[in-house]
């Protein structure tokens, strides 16, 4: 609370401090650092409270205040949105601000076919774009490269949060391909491009999973084995459970990516984020995923959404992101995950995570990459089924 | 971002629900990722007597269907059949390329009313 105040003081947004900090806030003792986290979330609380009506009836129907809490113990208390209500027909009723300050709308589509729409507004923008780059910078220290995109561009899903999130990344880089158009994925271009770069830059495969295991599968089948770059990153976004309900396994997929793109194990980063959250986390070079320092989760007991399960347990995950302004930014997810605790090879403080997997009662899973993944497969059955006419 | 015409209607969207009895329902959308109205209307002769929808997608989408609400309830199917895609255009009011989509969700609106009630009739 004490930094927070002289950040404020001293005529400074301490959110703002806060995103450019990254560094420096896993740096700080985790009571240092979970007592700001503390006060950004209180602040954002008061904010929503006084702006929301919906969240503000939520928060009298349980007796809860902005000034009840009073320490990191009573983050609990905060009145959380499911994330069902951002597919909701009257999401309206979520907005904090007028639908006229809103300045981006983006979208996830699971299996359902619902999008699950998040309205950011000018001042949450900022914060979502300053805060991707800050964790891009601090976990994957890309200036330079290629990068072989394995989605669509947003040029084809200009609203499709995952897109936009791994979009971001192509600023950082020389040079870049989409390798998905109208709906279709040719390995063996994909493969070309590769080759094509190979020499002149850091080549990096960027893409959900199921894509690249795909590119991967064509690498298989044709028996290639390539050696990508010291430098190479093969960073993944995006569910590990494929439309037909399949899981992929993350160990299998590390595998194959060693074996079959020439990377080191610690060359392979996964980012877990969410459309309706700021936050992200990714994963450092021993494969942990940390999450942002600036958004604080809660692990919740699914029996018992009030009590929080001990770090190492699974749980059902609740973000506080006080990055949010345009919509409360406390939101109940539908993931399972586990708290990891610090080990002496982290070196940060702040919380670590591990996915574990949607919640078994959960109506649907998936991001818009489930979606795609049922698209490409259905395409290339068609092709396959097709019957051969000599022209 | 949004004109007048979109904040109203994507904040109050009063037609939201379902009717009790609809003689026609259709639903549009993009199976993918996009937008989706559900849409149902009621007839009273050859005059529309009321209609509901129920929305996905971006604010201007889940205003279009509104929009549309509004415009048939009370008027006549053939006066309804009649817009022209000028016409169509013009009740959302001036919109950003990246709402420009909704405008073909009012047009295709109107087409799949034209269908469902010529089809009955036919």
């Amino acid at each position: 609370m004490e930094l927070y105040r002289t950040l404020e003081q001293a005529g400074l947004d301490p959110i703002k401090v806060a995103l450019s900090s990254v560094g420096q806030l896993y740096a700080m003792s985790e009571i240092d650092l979970l007592s700001f986290k503390h006060s950004l979330v209180v602040e954002s609380f008061e904010f929503h409270y006084q702006n929301n009506t919906f969240f503000r009836n939520a928060c009298e129907a349980r007796g809860i205040t902005p000034t009840q809490i009073l320490c990191t113990d009573d983050l609990i208390k905060i009145p959380l949105l499911p994330i069902h209500l951002f597919k909701a027909n009257d999401s309206h009723k979520l907005l904090s601000k007028s639908l006229n300050t809103i300045e981006l709308e983006m979208r996830s589509t699971g299996t359902s076919g619902i999008p699950s729409v998040s309205r950011r507004c000018s001042d949450t923008v900022d914060n979502a774009i300053l805060g991707i780059y800050a964790m891009y910078r601090e976990f994957l220290k890309l200036s330079k490269g290629a990068g072989l995109y394995l989605c669509p561009s947003t040029e084809e899903i200009p609203e499709m949060g995952m897109i936009k999130a791994l979009n971001l990344l192509s600023g950082l880089l020389d040079t870049h391909k989409f390798m998905v158009k109208n709906e279709t994925f040719a390995p063996e271009d994909a493969l070309e491009q590769l080759q094509g770069w190979g020499g002149r830059f850091d080549r990096h495969i960027i893409g959900p999973p199921f894509l690249i295991n795909r590119f991967i599968r064509y690498l298989k089948a044709t028996n290639t084995r390539l050696k990508l770059d010291k430098n190479t990153l093969v960073i993944t976004l995006g569910g590990w459970k494929r439309f037909n309900g399949e899981m992929m396994s993350r160990a299998e997929f590390n595998q194959e990516c060693i074996e079959y793109l020439g990377v080191r194990a610690e060359q392979i980063r996964d980012i877990y984020a969410l459309v309706e959250s700021n936050v992200i986390a990714i994963d450092d070079e021993n494969g942990v995923k940390h999450v942002s320092p600036f958004v604080h989760f809660s692990v919740r007991d699914p029996k018992n959404l009030d009590k929080e399960v001990k770090v190492g347990d699974i749980g059902q995950l609740a973000i506080l992101d006080p990055l949010s302004r345009s919509t409360p930014g406390f939101i109940l997810t539908e993931d399972l995950i586990r708290l990891l605790p610090k080990t002496d090879e982290s070196g940060r403080s702040g919380q670590r995570m591990q996915y574990v997997m949607r919640l078994p009662e959960s109506k649907e899973f998936g991001c818009c990459a489930v979606n795609l993944d049922k698209r490409l497969d259905d395409v290339e059955a068609e092709r396959d089924n097709a019957c051969p006419i000599v022209s | 971002m949004y004109n007048d015409i979109i904040i109203d209607n994507f904040s109050h969207p009063e037609f939201v629900g379902d009717l009790e009895s609809a003689d026609h329902q259709f639903e549009i959308g993009n199976p993918v990722c996009g937008d989706r109205i559900q849409m149902q209307v009621s007839l009273d002769g050859d005059s529309i007597l009321d209609s509901r929808f129920r929305a996905w997608g971006c604010a201007t989408s889940v205003a279009a269907a509104n929009v549309f609400c509004r415009s048939i309830i009370g008027k006549s199917f053939a006066e309804v059949s009649a817009r022209q895609t000028a016409e169509i255009s013009a009740m959302l009011g001036e919109l950003e390329p990246s709402q420009q989509h909704c405008v073909n969700i009012l047009n295709e609106l109107h087409r799949e009313l034209s269908l469902a009630v010529s089809l009955e009739e036919g």
